[in-house]
């Protein structure tokens, strides 16, 4: 690595992504087609609504949550649309094929559409520790292998622990958190004082943040009960969420507040930290009997958040060398971990009532889905950032992180490069 | 402009209320218990409401949301994108109401329903499109007239196509996208200014002003299923609709990004193209939107819209400005007129494969031509008349700047930033005003 100009990606990229659109639309074409049954409106407006939600969380949402930093918004936004859609297609295409694991034409419908982009969504929150020090190459790959790996994950749940479509899902803040930490320890680290430079925010940029933010605050009930079908669990779902949102919001504000000398709110830690709630309540939102019990989970997801963000950071970036920009473990990662644990001990809970017999079997195979999930994330997470340290993704150098310079043409802007 | 302005606007609002009130009414009880068969049908115009209404949103947020923010990249003109696009749209809906209404009754009262209400948002998006074209080279009181002309000449467009010729075109790739850019392209065509051939110093944008941008085409990617499937039959064709754009568009982002990559030196991505580049897959599968019973038909015409869209981008709109005298601000021909009109191949294609009906695809021929050459001739007449200089035209020198129509606050926050970078970093340094 000896010049720090970028190298080029020019043909490489443009390559494998026209190869990979070519592959996709042949394997489409072989392999895929629509529900013909003709359906009923009322039902499908309804799943376009939900399908809806999900789409404008996964695009605008972890979009714009993403753009805190003072260089690096265009690549946060612009990235995060290309690994969707690339994304989507092949996980519509992976979980048809896991589903029924052989190659019969698989037939696609508005709700697997929707699971799918779940699914997709994984990358798009792993991708938040290693963006600015990857280039879209590289998040090409990455976006392969990750969902694939999810899609395993989740197939293996289900038919090894017996997983419900809904909590394979919601193990994916989890996933997505252990597979994004994971590759980033792998990667080359940002040099200590460039990373000061750019990694500082900005005042615009921490706006276009909120927007983010605020956007998957407003549509999170819905992505945790997109997957419900029975009403009441929908219900509960939709009520435990909102309120567990509400009270993480008002927990970091104020924890913000109290953990500056000064007493001053950091907005970084709003960013991250009011989504905590709803990524703690994902998994048991629907065993959740009471609305305290989830007021309850968002205060300490978002107790658990503000800490991670003020010490873990710290803790993190000093043991283990590894620099989280994003905060995706905090959002995402400590919560996500609570969610879990909470989720096997309600559903222990649950048990106990009626069968006491098997509660030490059912408390097994829960944890052993969770810790799985983990360890799959891991793995896989591994195995991506050993393929990414490969010289062929021309992978940009450390001078150059944390810069849209490295992967934009500025025509007015810039002089030089 | 103090006084033009203003008198022309509440005149035009006036007339709007007075014909409102010649020509539509609601849909009352009264009028459900005329037919016969009146103990259903109110319930189930309820339900079709109720099933309407978000998709009608859907295409608001669009029109006003999506639409405006799209075109906020020029440094000193985002209030005026966003401004006079909300005005434009506001005032077109009326208008496209009353022209719709009045061209589909005859001349006789009519009842609003959601759908027209959705109809009467797309005939606003025509005007927006074509606002993008000549984006910062117009005022406010040129806009409205463009809005009452166009809007009249697409009713009419529209008119021919679906009732005349009976052509399907169910997300309107023809009938607003194809005219709308190519209306627009002409109106800039006939109000080029040769003083700014080498351009304007206000014409760029800054790095804020492009990721406003993309707040646009973001709304815009999320809603597009929406705006294709909104009038189409409910049920199978409404799902297929839904579907078929969102791989579509998919499909699209992927070959946009990679020939971005492949046009730039060093394999950079441009911001330009993927804020528009991005989107020409769901102008594209418009028209077919409800045909295609497989995904991959509608991947294959997003892949190749996108792949068209970059080119038209890099080497289409310099040839325009240059050879044609036709300066298109937003680059709507590349993502609205080229997909436009592939999205209109693409259903004679579509026919042709499937069922070989050759009135069909002679009809939807015509279709794809009236529109081009209704937006053609109606958007040079437009630019005439609109070149007459009793509009209040902007001078050269004004032209892509906000201070000129609006009060600005004399330091903007993307001043001082680009002033911060510049002592920041000397990588970073603004050309010399």
């Amino acid at each position: 690595m000896g010049s720090k100009y970028q190298k080029s990606v020019r043909g490489p990229l443009t390559l494998w992504a026209f190869m990979l659109e070519v592959t996709l639309i042949l394997v489409f074409f072989f392999f895929t087609s629509y529900e013909t049954s003709v359906k009923e409106q009322k039902k499908l407006m309804r799943t376009y609504r939900d399908f809806q939600d999900v789409i404008i969380m996964a695009v605008l949402g972890l979009g714009f949550l993403n753009t805190s930093l003072r260089r690096h918004c265009w690549s946060s936004v612009a990235f995060n649309l290309f690994m969707l859609a690339l994304g989507v297609q092949l996980t519509v295409l992976l979980d048809g094929f896991l589903n029924q694991l052989s190659l019969r034409k698989m037939v696609l419908n508005l709700s697997s559409i929707q699971i799918s982009t779940m699914s997709a969504t994984s990358v798009l929150i792993s991708v938040g520790v290693i963006l600015g020090k990857v280039n879209l190459l590289q998040l090409l790959l990455m976006t392969l292998i990750e969902v694939t790996a999810f899609s395993a994950t989740r197939m293996v749940g289900k038919e090894v622990f017996n997983m419900d479509n809904h909590i394979s899902m919601m193990y994916l803040h989890v996933f997505a958190a252990c597979f994004g930490l994971t590759v980033a320890c792998c990667l080359p680290k940002p040099l200590p004082n460039a990373a000061e430079d750019k990694d500082q925010t900005a005042t615009s940029p921490s706006l276009f943040a909120m927007l983010g933010t605020l956007f998957l605050w407003m549509f999170w009930p819905s992505f945790n009960s997109a997957l419900l079908d029975i009403p009441d669990e929908k219900k509960k779902a939709l009520f435990n969420t909102y309120y567990a949102l509400a009270v993480s919001m008002v927990t970091a504000i104020s924890v913000s507040a109290l953990a500056h000398p000064q007493g001053k709110i950091n907005m970084t830690h709003i960013h991250n930290a009011v989504l905590a709630g709803g990524v703690a309540v994902g998994a048991p939102c629907y065993l959740i009997p009471s609305p305290w019990l989830a007021m309850v989970l968002g205060l300490v997801a978002g107790l658990i958040s503000i800490w991670g963000a003020k010490y873990l950071q710290v803790c993190l970036q000093r043991m283990l060398d590894l620099h989280d920009a994003y905060g995706v473990q905090y959002t995402f990662g400590l919560p996500g971990l609570l969610g879990g644990i909470t989720n096997i001990v309600l559903m222990a809970l649950q048990v106990k009532w009626t069968k006491i017999s098997t509660l030490g079997y059912q408390i097994l195979t829960d944890s052993g889905a969770f810790s799985f999930t983990i360890i799959m994330g891991m793995g896989s997470g591994l195995l991506t950032g050993l393929l990414l340290n490969l010289k062929i993704w021309k992978s940009p150098h450390v001078v150059n992180y944390f810069n849209d310079q490295t992967f934009w043409k500025f025509p007015h802007l810039a002089v030089g490069y | 402009m103090r006084f033009t302005f203003p008198l022309m606007a509440i005149g035009l609002e006036v007339a709007m209320i007075v014909l409102f009130g010649l020509f539509v009414q609601y849909e009352t009880d009264q009028n459900f218990s005329q037919q016969p068969n009146s103990t259903k049908s109110p319930t189930v115009d309820v339900d079709r409401y109720l099933d309407l209404y978000p998709l009608f949103q859907d295409v608001h947020v669009m029109v006003f949301a999506g639409f405006g923010f799209l075109m906020t990249f020029l440094r000193k003109y985002g209030f005026s994108s966003v401004g006079i696009n909300l005005l434009i749209a506001a005032l077109g809906l009326q208008w496209g109401t009353i022209a719709q209404g009045i061209l589909q009754s005859h001349g006789e009262k009519f009842h609003i329903e959601i759908k027209n209400m959705i109809n009467a948002d797309f005939s606003t998006a025509t005007v927006l499109i074509s606002f993008g074209a000549v984006l910062g080279k117009t005022s406010p009181i040129q806009m409205l007239t463009m809005t009452i002309l166009e809007i009249a000449v697409f009713a009419v467009n529209e008119y021919l196509v679906v009732e005349i010729f009976g052509a399907s075109d169910i997300g309107a790739s023809m009938t607003i996208h194809a005219f709308g850019a190519y209306f627009g392209l002409a109106v800039a065509g006939v109000l080029y200014r040769s003083s700014l051939k080498e351009g304007h110093r206000n014409e760029e944008s800054v790095y804020h002003s492009d990721l406003f941008a993309m707040i646009g085409t973001l709304f815009l990617w999320i809603f597009w299923p929406s705006f294709n499937s909104a009038v189409a039959n409910a049920g199978k064709n409404q799902y297929m609709a839904i579907v078929n754009t969102y791989f579509s568009l998919a499909a699209c982002v992927v070959t946009a990004y990679a020939c971005s990559s492949l046009l730039e030196s060093r394999g950079k991505l441009h911001m330009v193209h993927i804020q528009n580049a991005t989107l020409a897959g769901g102008v594209a599968i418009g028209t077919s939107a409800d045909m295609a019973n497989t995904p991959y038909y509608a991947m294959i015409i997003g892949s190749i819209a996108g792949m068209v869209s970059v080119f038209g981008f890099k080497f289409l709109t310099p040839f325009f400005t240059t050879k044609l005298r036709i300066h298109d601000t937003c680059g709507v021909h590349n993502l609205h007129g080229l997909p436009g009109v592939i999205g209109g191949l693409a259903s004679i294609v579509f026919i042709a494969l499937e069922t070989a009906d050759r009135s069909a695809m002679a009809m939807q021929a015509a279709a794809l031509g009236s529109s081009i050459g209704t937006a053609l001739v109606g958007g040079l007449v437009t630019g005439l008349i609109l070149k007459i200089p009793i509009w209040g035209q902007p001078a050269d020198q004004d032209c892509y700047d906000d201070s000129v129509y609006w009060e600005v606050p004399r330091r903007t926050e993307l001043d001082m930033f680009s002033r911060f970078h510049e002592h920041g970093n000397h990588n970073q340094l603004e050309p010399e005003a």
